[in-house]
């Protein structure tokens, strides 16, 4: 039973992405598309035929696999209901960062495959948002970590309590930014537009048709889930499951619901609210909550809460 | 109430507070934002002398706290916002650094201060972390003071170092006698008024935008 959960972030991570368009279409006083158009979307892309490039090599072609596989890996480390978990032994917080950052590598280097300018682009701007990011998604978990005393994500969710403690809070705003920045949301890349001058994400897949392109988007989805599920479980394990009963197992799971239904609430104020920033003031944004992140770390070690 | 203080470490969010903003003004270019951030930086330092008060009953420690707030708090900001708002523009504060740069010079200072002045140092009072926070934000204030064109931004450089002086004084000697500090208040408030009527006297001279502190190099008699 516990060996399934991942099939939880890998099924309804298009329901938290349709729910956060919804959100934010109403936010902005319109009616928006149904909360299952992503599911649409993929279904459409699934029965559509591909089209390559004849410059395009084996990389082009292997990319989608390695990018939707190393997704639902790192989906597999994450306790999502209950912290038990037959996988929880290689359930450590730093490999999944990295494996995410494997699929993150292929993106780009199929983005550069297709030889247009566009993919350039977009690969040379997700890199630098990901070299800005990744430090800081680990001096978050590294503040997490030292208080749990672990970096496996289970025995972080382990203590069932909301740990209110300035070094916490610190590291909690300054995850919320790198979730904004690496999920591609509004401050940072918008992800609806094909604008040349604005997009990141979608600069690299623009080359990417049919089937290969769902498998592209259903993995984003998948990796904006699993950085919630991550950010639950670090920051606010609370009412997460130790063990595979039933009604725990139930209970959990509406806590759950809760807790994503909350994130994508932020997330529609986040995206209604804000403007998006041009390329270049992105590293001043992420830095500010790098620094954020370096004082949390900083506040833990010197005051030790 | 001192039940909770314990428990929601409150004391530790509000000096936390009082480091945050004076870190925030490296980002924002509007000059208001950085009044505001000041204002709220007097804010959390008049509320952290209020909980200390709380925790070791004295009378001075209530005078002090609302000293703070009313001059730091309420006076200056007000006495600042008119000042820019004489100057007739919409002030932008001109930097010699990026601001990614600057954030992170001011996280190497809170790096280098909070390893200096490690766990040694014996602290009457409350913690020994207070004492980092606000010699922190002393050299943060001078950071910003050296790096700064305007000089409506040198006088808030100038008001953070003041601050921290206030906070590390406060938090090594449980504050000074009301009557000290009385007159250290009515100091500053003599130094701003006379710094503000400097700076209007600068803009009227030179026409300048922002008071520009570059222009008064070529004054050699």
């Amino acid at each position: 039973m516990e060996y399934l959960q991942f099939l939880i972030i890998i099924i309804f991570s298009p329901l938290v992405q349709g729910i956060i368009k919804k959100l934010k279409a109403n936010c902005q006083g319109r009616v928006g598309a149904s909360i299952l158009q992503p599911y649409y979307d993929l279904i459409r892309l699934f029965k559509k035929e591909m089209v390559f490039s004849r410059v395009t090599s084996w990389i082009f072609r292997v990319t989608p696999f390695i990018v939707f596989i190393s997704t639902i890996v790192a989906a597999m480390m994450i306790p999502v209901i209950t912290t038990k978990s037959s996988f929880s032994l290689m359930g450590d917080v730093i490999a999944l960062i990295y494996i995410l950052a494997l699929g993150r590598f292929f993106l780009a280097l199929a983005a550069l495959d297709a030889g247009t300018s566009f993919g350039g682009e977009g690969s040379s701007r997700e890199m630098i948002v990901s070299i800005l990011v990744e430090p800081m998604l680990m001096l978050c978990i590294f503040t997490v970590a030292i208080t749990a005393g672990s970096t496996n994500i289970a025995m972080i969710a382990e203590p069932q309590s909301f740990v209110l403690s300035p070094s916490h809070v610190l590291a909690l705003l300054a995850f919320l930014i790198a979730i904004i920045a690496d999920t591609g949301r509004v401050p940072v890349d918008n992800p609806d537009t094909h604008l040349e001058l604005t997009m990141i994400h979608e600069g690299m897949i623009l080359e990417y048709s049919g089937r290969y392109l769902a498998l592209i988007e259903w993995s984003h989805y998948i990796k904006q889930m699993i950085l919630f599920t991550l950010f639950v479980d670090m920051f606010v394990p609370l009412g997460i499951a130790h063990d595979t009963e039933m009604t725990g197992l139930i209970m959990s799971s509406g806590v759950y619901l809760l807790k994503m239904l909350f994130l994508a609430g932020f997330m529609a104020i986040v995206e209604s609210t804000r403007a998006k920033v041009r390329v270049f003031q992105i590293p001043s944004i992420v830095g500010g909550s790098f620094v954020l992140a370096v004082l949390a770390l900083l506040t833990l070690i010197m005051v030790g809460k | 109430m001192k039940d909770w203080m314990d428990l929601l470490y409150v004391m530790d969010f509000v000096s936390i507070g009082i480091l945050i903003t004076a870190i925030s003004i490296n980002s924002l270019s509007q000059i208001e934002a950085w009044i505001k951030a000041y204002m709220i930086n007097s804010w959390l330092l008049s509320l952290l002398i209020f909980f200390v008060a709380v925790k070791n009953p004295e009378h001075h420690l209530y005078v002090a706290s609302t000293l703070t707030f009313a001059s730091k708090g309420v006076l200056l900001p007000f006495f600042l916002k008119s000042i820019v708002k004489q100057m007739k523009k919409v002030q932008v504060v001109e930097t010699y650094l990026s601001t990614s740069l600057s954030l992170i010079i001011s996280g190497i200072i809170i790096a280098i201060v909070y390893v200096s002045l490690g766990k040694g140092i014996f602290v009457t009072g409350f913690s020994s972390f207070v004492l980092k926070i606000s010699v922190a934000v002393i050299l943060i204030g001078l950071f910003i003071m050296i790096t700064r064109r305007s000089a409506i931004a040198q006088i808030l450089g100038l008001l953070f170092m003041e601050n921290g002086v206030f906070l590390a004084g406060f938090s090594l000697t449980f504050g000074m006698p009301s009557i000290v500090e009385l007159g250290v208040v009515f100091d500053l408030l003599m130094i701003v008024i006379i710094m503000g009527v400097f700076m209007v006297q600068i803009k009227q001279k030179f026409s300048s935008d922002a008071a520009d502190m570059d222009q008064l190099t070529n004054l050699k008699g």
